[in-house]
């Protein structure tokens, strides 16, 4: 009796909904009002007006930096949220209410060898996509997912369980406020160079501070966001 | 200083991050900061709230970047809920100290103050901003820190009461987002009062009204109005009482500020005409506030019964929303605050109550108004302003909807407006009997301790408010009449 009223209500939701989407402006033609208005002006003067050769990043970092800010802390809460709910009631301690795997099986050597070996390689890239994030495809959040699945890997390998952990945890709960951080620097310095909160200097004589800054909160998306990656990971495997 | 409104909400994001690296295991530092930071949030929108009420709406453009190319604050006079909330949120930081400390495991505490002032910051950007998209982004922040603060008291239970709240909370956001999305597609922007402008040359009937309708049925989702409240009894009778008070008295209320953020962007549109969907609110605001009452009436445990008690009060302000004149909105926006004060004082109280005698049941608690006496009466006098009986908080809203009724000559929905109250007047007589005439249940009731200072302090002094709130309604109603003209105007 639930599935038939269950799907019947999901098409009564549906119709309404296709009906709408139909009647918007088709995706890709040139003259629809997402198109004209503001994007245009983001293609038209982006770079020119933040020092941004990506758009992405010129609208992540530059026009819209207050929604990013939001979203790595959106990030930062969700760390927060797993650990406030699973963290065990004693220091060292299980989980009380959630059961968890036992210890997995030791890692086998061969890919031990293969992480150790590959290691370098994906920092160099991750950091790469993160200093490059302002010019090219890529930016703090994609870098910090490369260097965040790095740290995972290697705290397979070298990680020594939750008494001795790749990094000691005071020094990790500040790096997971990494991205913050970063954002209250460069927000502050805008502040006072400005007089707006993120703004950046657009005299052109300062364009290298202003591509500082931007890099500034790239590494700090990037680095927070690897280490909540981590986190997130440590706390929810089961040992 | 135009600088306090991006801080008030910038400032406790930040602090929120740094609490657990800055507190670790240092419970009473993790407290203090937090405290600290919001004393600093409670200065900054006083100082807004001030001069909203001497200026009238002012706007910052973050980064100095102009609408809508950039994301402009705007605080206008419902942004005055900011200060509302702050001063809550003070208020549950002074009770949580002695309460987590029993109520939580010791690792979790650093973390608990780091969610409540991420809860913080999201709520203050959430009433502040000007920006359809980042509405949305301080309302996941509001969304993931409060899911998680209904399981941080650790159980079964309540895993699954914060899992069910989380699949509600996340359909819902996914609807507003989408929706967002469909504004964006028909307009290229996403300022509020640029989307105003462009959306009344709109013509494409079929968008816009799923845009109006799905944003509708998504915020009301967040505010919990019956019949799409079925994730709110179990989040808000679970969760730890501080909890409780900041989700079911300020949480609840950014769906129904999130309502009155998308209604003027919709007013110019030639499209579509928003008279249909007040009455429909009309109608579900006053089936809300019946059902409401009617399920709180049936419970035994105090806290199930007030989280009822929030879905048929949220009923009130949607039916104030939905008779849509100028008095009924007055109420409706006037009730917002009100409730939640009043319904701060009634989880704190509660909450008091069962951390002192380790029961929660009407049964259970009987006789406990001798026991502690001064956080009995301010839960009566909580209850009573719920009823809304004069000089409460509780009684200017529902009176102007009641008038408001009257004034559009609907006096059925006015008879809803008393009958909801007196409803909840029968649960009011029996928490009465219960706590002062009934022989206790359990014989160690009489020997159950008032609480602690720093819990039965905020108790009292929300108590006091809740009846100073009813004597002083003429400064909500004068702070917020020009939004309300606004808003009724615009139609």
């Amino acid at each position: 009796m639930k599935k038939p009223l269950v799907a019947v209500t999901l098409a009564a939701a549906a119709v309404p909904m296709l009906i709408g989407v139909a009647a918007l402006p088709r995706p890709g033609d040139p003259t629809a009002p997402a198109h004209t208005h503001v994007a245009a002006h983001y293609i038209e003067a982006g770079a020119r007006e933040t020092g941004a050769d990506n758009r992405v990043t010129a609208v992540l970092l530059n026009y819209r930096a207050f929604d990013t800010f939001g979203e790595v802390l959106v990030i930062f809460a969700a760390l927060a949220a797993v650990i406030a709910v699973r963290s065990p009631a004693t220091p060292g301690g299980r989980a009380d209410d959630m059961p968890g795997p036992g210890p997995g099986l030791p890692i086998s050597p061969v890919v031990a060898f293969i992480i150790r070996l590959t290691a370098p390689f994906i920092a160099l890239f991750g950091a790469f996509v993160i200093f490059r994030g302002h010019v090219s495809p890529g930016g703090g959040f994609q870098g910090g997912v490369i260097l965040g699945a790095l740290l995972v890997l290697l705290s397979l390998v070298l990680g020594r369980g939750a008494e001795r952990p790749l990094l000691a945890v005071p020094l990790a709960r500040w790096l997971q406020a990494a991205a913050p951080l970063a954002f209250t620097g460069v927000g502050l310095l805008g502040l006072a160079l400005t007089g707006a909160l993120l703004g950046y200097p657009a005299e052109p004589e300062r364009h290298a501070l202003r591509e500082l800054m931007m890099i500034t909160l790239d590494v700090g998306i990037g680095i927070g966001g690897a280490m909540i990656i981590l986190g997130l990971f440590l706390e929810m495997r089961g040992d | 200083m135009s600088h306090w409104l991006p801080l008030a909400a910038f400032v406790p994001l930040v602090a929120g991050a740094l609490t657990p690296a800055m507190a670790r295991g240092r419970p009473g530092l993790a407290r203090g900061w937090a405290l600290a930071v919001t004393a600093f949030c409670t200065f900054a929108t006083a100082a807004l709230t001030r001069r909203v009420a001497l200026e009238g709406p002012f706007s910052y453009a973050m980064g100095a970047w102009a609408a809508p190319l950039g994301i402009e604050l705007r605080f206008d006079e419902f942004s005055a809920a900011s200060l509302f909330i702050c001063v809550i949120m003070l208020l549950v930081l002074v009770y949580s100290g002695p309460y987590v400390r029993r109520a939580l495991p010791a690792t979790r505490i650093d973390w608990y103050y780091s969610l409540l002032l991420i809860n913080l910051g999201g709520m203050i950007g959430f009433v502040i901003t000007g920006d359809l998209f980042n509405l949305f982004v301080f309302m996941e922040l509001v969304a993931v820190s409060s899911y998680a603060l209904v399981a941080v008291g650790g159980g079964r239970t309540a895993a699954l009461a914060a899992f069910k709240y989380l699949v509600a909370g996340a359909v819902s956001s996914v609807l507003i987002l989408f929706c967002i999305g469909v504004l964006h597609a028909l307009t290229g922007s996403l300022n509020m009062a640029d989307v105003a402008r462009r959306l009344a040359t709109v013509e494409s009937r079929p968008p816009v009204l799923l845009a109006l309708a799905g944003l509708t049925a998504g915020f009301l989702v967040k505010a919990g109005l019956f019949p799409v409240h079925v994730w709110l009894p179990d989040a808000h009778a679970i969760a730890p009482s501080p909890i409780n008070a900041v989700s079911s008295a300020l949480v609840v209320k950014l769906g129904i500020i999130g309502l009155l953020r998308i209604f003027p962007l919709f007013a110019a549109a030639g499209a579509v005409s928003l008279a249909p969907l007040f009455e429909a609110l009309a109608w579900l605001g006053a089936i809300s506030v019946l059902a409401g009452a009617f399920f709180a009436l049936f419970q035994e445990d105090i806290k199930l019964m007030l989280a009822y008690s929030t879905i048929s009060n949220i009923g009130y302000i949607v039916l104030g929303l939905g008779l849509a004149g100028e008095l009924a909105l007055t109420g409706a926006g006037v009730h917002i605050l009100n409730h939640a004060l009043i319904k701060a004082t009634l989880f704190l109280a509660a909450g008091a109550m069962i951390h002192q005698s380790g029961h929660r049941t009407l049964h259970d608690l009987r006789g406990i108004g001798r026991a502690m006496p001064w956080t009995t009466l301010a839960l009566l006098i909580g209850a009573l302003s719920i009823v809304g009986l004069p000089p409460t908080a509780g009684f200017p809203g529902k009176w102007y909807i009641a008038l408001g009724a009257l004034e559009s000559g609907r006096p059925g929905f006015a008879v809803v407006v008393l009958v909801g109250a007196l409803i909840i007047f029968i649960y009011f007589a029996r928490m009465l009997n219960a706590f002062y005439f009934r022989a206790p249940s359990h014989k160690e009731m009489l020997g159950v301790s008032e609480a602690p200072a720093s819990m039965l302090g905020p108790v009292l002094l929300l108590g006091a408010l809740c009846v100073l709130g009813g004597l002083l309604t003429h400064w909500p109603v004068a702070l917020i009449a020009p939004a309300v003209g606004r808003l009724a105007g615009g139609e």
